[in-house]
């Protein structure tokens, strides 16, 4: 779960989001309760002077045979005889019985003493809480309502905010997203008047013009080198073409010469190679067309079929489906022309060769060393599985930099003994 | 035959002098466009080697200088330039063949010979080596009057080895020779033994004499 990415704007606005969660949650009920103890207080004062009147004003003229009809008109106040002692006010909680909603009701009472025509009695003055209630917890949700309303509010403007200020931090990022060294210019890095974002960028800017001067450098020094070399190799191999027709040259010099041939032949197909790669990289091989892969498929299976004979390899070509791709015709023979060397190459003797083209998907299996070959150092330049291979390790990094230049993807895997390289080709067209 | 040696590196030059020269090729050579343009308005030849990076200019220029007045001069371009383009362009400004650097002294002198038998073609086509006859026409072999079946490859090195008679061709030279502009893409160059043991064969059964000698470890020699 570790590396599960999350989103800066996420992260930002979680912390604020359980914040405002944690905030409504615990503030509606205590909102409730102070609402309601405000409430009942305001009623015990109501009932306080409603019976401080009572006693002020009615009591002094009132009389014991008058207390009944009183009674019969006051549905909050009435006077009944006293039980027992209560020389105290005292306000308590009460359900009563409402024969009109045909349910108990809270209600607030007050009992207070009184003296009628000097006997003691005690009046109950009553308020109904249930409409109260109402209003308490109508209140209640207003409040919550409102403050609810504020937090959404402030958590879009936050939002909206975060992502305007991480605008450049965005810009910049998409920036270097899309920049590939051998293709797109150093990209254009807009300004900001952020002081972080305008040192990212200049971070940014610094070291990708940097690797860019890098890689031009290193693909000049690579386009010289073969070039420089060429003309030494071309002389060292016409002095030795002459050298042989010595005549007084023995047998045994002459079979020393023989691996001479041999290592300037590899050095001229590492130099070849080498040109290749320089090439792509110069955008020497621009020129698209439609392409018969399944034709120059056939060429170059004719071409090498000696070599595999001569190792004894069983070469088989099926499913060989007539697919038509835009790309330069040149790469396009190279790219085959190389894969299928290197499934000759890294063959052993008397193994196989399986070749296919179809549901746009060039497939190359092959016996060879019985493991996998690491991923890393599948396409490296230079790279060797086995010292003893005559290969430079400039075939298969030639293979992915031109699926690379047309967006294939190159797989590689090991399965019962076959090393398999598919080529996923997508830019399939129709044949003109 | 008599051949004009365009090349501004001296050493590759007094290299490809040499291997011609004792092929029967007169060779002279200049060594930039200037003495080049010089020696072809004081003499005719048979074929030119052309080198396109001169100090003083590009090897184009003396094939449109060629074009312009219509020579006979066959044209071999030798270049290290290998890009279409410039091919392209070559042919399309009258040169014959294009031959990409390094190659082997023996494609040279192959396809010089080549050259020389396309423009003095002389009514007939056919090779005589005692008793052996080539078509190069109908691209066939005879031994004594006898049509013999050889491969596209086996007529190919036959006509190599042949073209670089009583030299001798190293085993890479050969495979190359067969594998044109692909032979760099080769790492292993042993397939041209059974070619050429398949022509040896074919050549000792219909009676022919073995003028294909092995030079142990090395290549093939053409002895005659």
């Amino acid at each position: 779960m570790g590396n599960v990415r999350r989103k800066l704007l996420h992260e930002t606005l979680k912390g604020y989001v359980l914040y405002a969660i944690a905030i409504v949650l615990l503030s509606t009920p205590f909102f409730y309760l102070v609402i309601q103890k405000l409430h009942l207080d305001d009623v015990d004062e109501t009932l306080l002077l409603r019976t401080k009147e009572f006693k002020k004003y009615t009591i002094p003229d009132l009389q014991t045979s008058e207390i009944d009809q009183w009674n019969r008109f006051n549905r909050d106040m009435k006077i009944v005889k006293s039980d027992r002692l209560i020389l105290r006010d005292s306000l308590s909680f009460q359900f009563i019985y409402d024969t009109l909603a045909n349910e108990l009701e809270p209600y607030r009472i007050l009992t207070s003493p009184v003296t009628v025509e000097g006997k003691p009695f005690v009046v109950s003055t009553k308020v109904d809480l249930i409409e109260s209630e109402d209003l308490v917890l109508s209140l209640a949700l207003l409040y919550s309502g409102l403050l609810l309303l504020l937090l959404t509010g402030l958590f879009f403007i936050t939002q909206y905010y975060s992502k305007r200020l991480w605008q450049p931090f965005y810009r910049t990022l998409y920036a270097v997203e899309q920049f590939e060294i051998d293709k797109t210019q150093v990209p254009e890095l807009t300004s900001t008047a952020i002081e972080e974002f305008y040192r990212l960028n200049q971070v940014v800017r610094g070291l990708v013009s940097r690797s860019r001067l890098a890689f031009l450098n290193q693909q000049e020094f690579i386009e010289n080198a073969a070039h420089e070399l060429q003309t030494p190799l071309a002389i060292f191999q016409s002095k030795l073409d002459n050298f042989l027709q010595h005549p007084d040259l023995t047998a045994s010099q002459l079979q020393a010469l023989g691996p001479l041939y041999d290592l300037l032949a590899r050095l001229n197909r590492m130099n070849k190679n080498l040109l290749v790669l320089s090439k792509i990289d110069h955008q020497s091989y621009d020129a698209i067309e439609p392409v018969d892969l399944a034709a120059l498929l056939k060429k170059s299976v004719d071409f090498f079929e000696d070599q595999a004979v001569e190792k004894g390899i069983f070469l088989e070509t099926r499913f060989i489906e007539v697919t038509w791709v835009n790309a330069n015709i040149a790469l396009i023979e190279i790219l085959i022309s190389n894969l299928l060397m290197n499934a000759i190459a890294h063959n052993r003797p008397n193994g196989s060769i399986e070749i296919s083209l179809n549901n746009s998907e060039l497939i190359f299996r092959n016996t060879g060393i019985s493991t996998a070959i690491s991923d890393d150092k599948l396409f490296q330049r230079f790279a060797k599985t086995d010292s003893t291979s005559k290969g430079n390790g400039l075939g298969l990094s030639i293979v992915k930099r031109i699926a690379d230049l047309y967006g294939w993807q190159i797989l590689y895997e090991f399965e019962n003994g076959f090393h398999t390289f598919a080529i996923k080709i997508s830019t399939q067209v129709s044949p003109q | 035959m008599k051949l004009l040696l365009i090349e501004d590196e001296a050493d590759l030059a007094t290299e490809i002098k040499n291997y011609l020269i004792s092929n029967d090729v007169s060779c002279e050579w200049a060594c930039d466009v200037e003495s080049a343009l010089e020696k072809l308005d004081l003499f005719e030849y048979d074929c030119v080697l052309l080198d396109l990076s001169l100090p003083d200019g590009t090897g184009m220029f003396v094939l449109e200088h060629l074009k312009k007045l219509a020579r006979p001069e066959g044209v071999i371009i030798t270049s290290a330039k290998d890009s279409l383009e410039s091919r392209l362009k070559g042919l399309q400004l009258g040169a014959d063949d294009y031959l990409i650097k390094p190659f082997h002294l023996a494609e040279l002198l192959a396809r010089t010979q080549a050259l020389f038998r396309r423009k003095h073609f002389l009514g007939s086509n056919i090779m005589a080596l005692h008793e052996i006859e080539v078509d190069l026409m109908a691209k066939s072999v005879s031994v004594s009057g006898q049509q013999i079946d050889v491969t596209k490859k086996e007529f190919e090195l036959l006509l190599y080895l042949v073209a670089n008679k009583n030299r001798i061709l190293s085993k890479s030279s050969l495979a190359e020779h067969l594998s044109g502009d692909m032979a760099y893409m080769l790492d292993n160059h042993d397939f041209v033994y059974t070619h050429i043991k398949n022509l040896k064969r074919k050549l000792i059964q219909a009676g022919a004499n073995d003028y294909i000698k092995t030079v142990y470890g090395l290549g093939y020699q053409w002895v005659m």
